[in-house]
């Protein structure tokens, strides 16, 4: 396989706010028509590797390097390349959609009737064309989510980065965003994508870095995260007695995880999901019986907590 | 760059457009508060509210002159007068009604003072705590006191006007009477001077004539007396000449004798050659005339010289012509009508005063001439703290600012495209207020409308450098307006724009030099109040967008820093 064109390249990021380290020696290269998540939890340093990444904000160490060559003379370049969408909704509430998307096209650099063009298309491919004359303020969220992404997008940037573009959305729109984003993707679009969605950066993305307090946690495809974390198939089973403590020894490489599961419940670690039926058989040979059961694959959110130790959500905390 | 500028220039004029609270602060509320501050502090400027005044009075005099300050009061448009028995219940009414800042009293025997000449004062009882309203009453009891001082003294003046015309008949009547005086004296002196001239002539030959005689009389005298004293001389001269003889003979003798000596020494010598020790004594000289002989020749003359006998001499006698009868003086009744001639009256004169307008503008000021501009500056400024300071934070907050700049536009072309149109926008916002000052208040526009333009630009540009301070030293969206509205407020109070600068203590005076709400507030009142032209403005135009470019140095500064 013939090697990617790098479009940016992080090298040894730091970055402190005061006292406050957010960025650690961080590493992250972009290749042409790559899809990269960042994935981290509120907090870890992810929009502050966007806007570095973005050339807004500049690194106490480390450097950016754009095409291959650091410095700023290719800055100016780089950003008309560049489509960003802030985690805020960056638009003006007064201004009709079709407005806000006319004044960001035309900064940068394209002419009125083109503008209008780039506008009512972007409108179509978040279904928004209806809503182009009303003002932003009258949208629902999930409208101005959309919106937002297409403000990014109006300008066809070889370049999209994102920050958190499906938080506080309804289900229909987040969809509508991550379809948009594939399909800029699948056309050659290189797409840096930060999210505390686990699920989105396995729909989405082509590789992940796991990011936690500012440190770098992991890197690769969200295969080579998840056998980085080291992490295991889970099984939650609820009992309608009381078992003795040791009832499951003897599984080969089961071991039991003291996750607070509840009254009557208990999680055990399998060495594989083919161990799902000597557990049910090993409960049924003790007299027991299960009441209800669940198995859940590895995924990126336990090798999260398997690198960090905590997870990737609040609400993920012994939920999975 | 420009592209930037230019876009966001656009774009600011259409957030505008869509933003109802900020269109309702660029006119609607500046015009309700000009309204507002207009109506109910006009009569700082003597302008006459809609309702008078209650200003009870308490008449003690019950005279003409407090008959005159009572009626001039109900003249008074802007004076109800409410009549009271006395200080108690007028003071009650000052104390209870509103529009009633205080009581007048009219002592008694003031007319009485007043008409013997002597100083008169009425005693105004005043509520404190209605000092405004007073201070506006005071003027125009001043003015009351004034026209009725006026009003006495034209008629103290007509009365000696009338008695001066009488006088003057009588003075004429008196010219006359010595007009004809004066021409029977000149008629007398003339014939006194032709007797005079008689007189002198016949005195001359009288005197000549009598003169002569004297001189003959004394010659003869004269020469009878000359005689005798030469034959007195001659008796008196002959002794003398008798000794002076005797003394001649001496002296020729002796001078013959001392001739015969000289011969006989000769003589003698020869003679007696080596015995001339043995000569014998010289012969002795005569002896010389008798000390008698010769005190009778110093001895004085006596000479008796004979006294000639003048004649005694003789006054003429000369007779003069008789006199022209004297003239009569005036009788005992011109006299006496001139001893009854009024004592001479001279009033003092009217001091007053007469108002005319410094740079020869119109004198009548009208309240909205402060407010409009006052507040117009005011609420520009406020504007500009809506519109640029909470523009340019909320552009943060939303993450267009990011945005924007991520497009590769710059922050200064975004910083100069947002203080471009927001500095239009206040020109803009102040042309409205004027253009609205003169359709609904009738504000004056000054000489030139278009002069106007000069500070309304220079405060406009100053106000925008001003929100971009703020907005630079604002951290948060809450506070801008915290901030922003304080020191905007204090620049336009300390400026000027709420009250003339004169009410202000020195120390804030020489705060507000360094504000461009002061200068544009001079440059408005200069241009509207006074009706100078555009070099006077100039300079403080010029200082106020000088200020301006300060806050634009430092916004730029500061807005760097935070946005960057």
């Amino acid at each position: 396989m013939a090697a990617r064109r790098i479009i940016v390249e992080a090298i040894g990021l730091r970055k402190s706010f005061g006292a406050r380290l957010v960025l650690d020696d961080l590493n992250l290269t972009v290749n042409a028509g790559e899809v990269i998540g960042l994935l981290g939890p509120n907090g870890a340093g992810k929009t502050t590797t966007l806007l570095i990444l973005t050339t807004l904000l500049k690194p106490d160490a480390g450097e950016i390097r754009i095409a291959g060559a650091s410095g700023p003379a290719n800055v100016g370049d780089f950003r008309r390349k560049l489509g960003y969408v802030p985690q805020s909704i960056a638009l003006y509430p007064s201004l009709s959609a079709l407005q806000n998307l006319e004044l960001f096209a035309r900064v940068h650099g394209i002419n009125q009737p083109q503008a209008r063009a780039d506008s009512m298309r972007v409108l179509e491919e978040v279904s928004l064309a209806s809503r182009a004359h009303d003002a932003v303020s009258t949208l629902s969220g999930g409208m101005k989510r959309r919106l937002n992404l297409a403000c990014g997008m109006v300008h066809g940037p070889e370049i999209l980065m994102l920050d958190e573009p499906t938080a506080g959305v309804d289900p229909q729109s987040r969809e509508h965003i991550m379809l948009t984003v594939r399909k800029a993707a699948d056309a050659g679009v290189s797409v840096v994508y930060s999210t505390h969605y686990m699920e989105e950066v396995e729909r989405l993305c082509d590789r992940v870095l796991l990011i936690d307090h500012g440190r770098q946690v992991a890197e690769g495809t969200v295969a080579e995260v998840i056998a980085v974390g080291g992490t295991h198939p889970r099984m939650e089973i609820t009992l309608q007695e009381k078992l003795p403590p040791d009832w499951w020894v003897g599984l080969d490489g089961a071991k039991e995880l003291g996750l607070p599961v509840g009254d009557g419940k208990m999680a055990l670690q399998l060495a594989s999901l083919a161990q799902v039926g000597d557990v049910l058989e090993r409960v049924r040979a003790r007299g027991g019986r299960v009441i209800e059961f669940s198995v859940h694959s590895p995924s990126l959110s336990d090798a999260f907590m398997a690198l960090t130790g905590h997870a990737l959500r609040e609400t993920d905390q012994g939920t999975h | 760059m420009l592209r930037t500028v230019f876009l966001i220039f656009q774009n600011e004029f259409r957030l505008l457009s869509k933003d109802r609270v900020g269109l309702f602060m660029l006119m609607l509320a500046p015009v309700t508060i000009i309204a507002v501050a207009g109506f109910s502090l006009g009569d700082i400027y003597s302008q006459p509210g809609d309702h008078a005044y209650t200003i009870p009075v308490v008449d003690q005099d019950h005279g003409a002159i407090a008959a005159a300050i009572i009626d001039a009061l109900k003249r008074e448009p802007s004076i109800a007068v409410a009549e009271a028995a006395g200080i108690d219940q007028a003071s009650g009414i000052v104390i209870t009604r509103d529009r009633a800042p205080l009581a007048i009293l009219i002592p008694p025997g003031t007319t009485e003072a007043i008409r013997a000449g002597r100083p008169a004062r009425i005693i105004l009882y005043v509520d404190p705590a209605k000092r405004l309203e007073v201070t506006a009453i005071e003027v125009r009891l001043g003015e009351l006191c004034r026209t009725i001082t006026t009003a006495s003294l034209d008629l103290a003046r007509k009365k000696i006007a009338a008695d001066g015309a009488a006088l003057h008949s009588r003075l004429d009547r008196l010219a006359n009477g010595l007009k004809l005086l004066q021409s029977q004296i000149e008629r007398f002196g003339e014939q006194a001077a032709h007797a005079q001239a008689d007189t002198r002539r016949a005195l001359k030959a009288r005197m000549a004539n009598a003169v002569r005689e004297i001189e003959l009389q004394t010659k003869a005298a004269v020469a009878s007396s000359i005689v005798q004293t030469k034959s007195a001389l001659a008796t008196e001269l002959g002794a003398r000449r008798d000794a002076m003889e005797a003394v001649s003979q001496y002296l020729i003798r002796l001078q013959s004798t001392e001739r015969e000596f000289d011969r006989w020494l000769a003589a003698l010598k020869a003679a007696a050659g080596s015995h001339a020790v043995d000569i014998p004594e010289p012969p002795g000289f005569p002896e010389p005339p008798s000390k008698a002989q010769l005190a009778e020749l110093s001895k004085p003359i006596e000479l008796s010289i004979a006294q000639p006998v003048l004649p005694a001499p003789v006054v003429p006698e000369f007779g003069i012509k008789s006199l022209p009868t004297a003239p009569r003086m005036p009788g005992r009744d011109l006299l006496s009508e001139m001893q009854t001639l009024p004592p001479s009256a001279i009033l003092p004169g009217d001091l007053g005063w007469g108002e005319r307008a410094v740079a020869g503008g119109d004198l009548r000021v009208n309240a909205f001439d402060q407010y409009v501009p006052g507040f117009g500056i005011t609420f520009l400024l406020i504007a500009m703290l809506m519109g640029l300071s909470l523009g340019l934070i909320d552009d943060r907050d939303w993450g267009t600012l990011q945005r924007l700049r991520v497009s590769s536009a710059p922050l200064g072309g975004i910083l100069t495209g947002k203080l471009l149109s927001r500095f239009l926008i206040g020109l803009v916002q102040l042309i409205l207020l004027f253009v609205a000052g003169w359709l609904l208040f009738g504000v004056s526009l000054g000489r030139d409308p278009i002069l106007l333009l000069i500070p309304a630009t220079a405060i406009s540009f100053a106000a925008a450098a001003f929100a971009l301070v703020i907005a630079s030293l604002a951290r948060t969206h809450d506070s801008v307006m915290p901030i922003g509205a304080v020191v905007s407020m204090a620049m336009s109070a300390i400026g000027g724009c709420w009250w003339p600068l004169d009410f202000e203590p020195h120390w804030m005076r020489v705060i507000a030099l360094w504000l461009p709400t002061t200068w544009t507030m001079r440059a408005f009142n200069d241009l509207t109040m006074r009706g100078l032209g555009a070099s006077t403005v100039l300079r403080s135009s010029a200082i106020a967008a000088g200020l301006g470019v300060i806050y634009l140095i430092a916004g730029f500064i500061g807005a760097s820093r935070q946005y960057r």
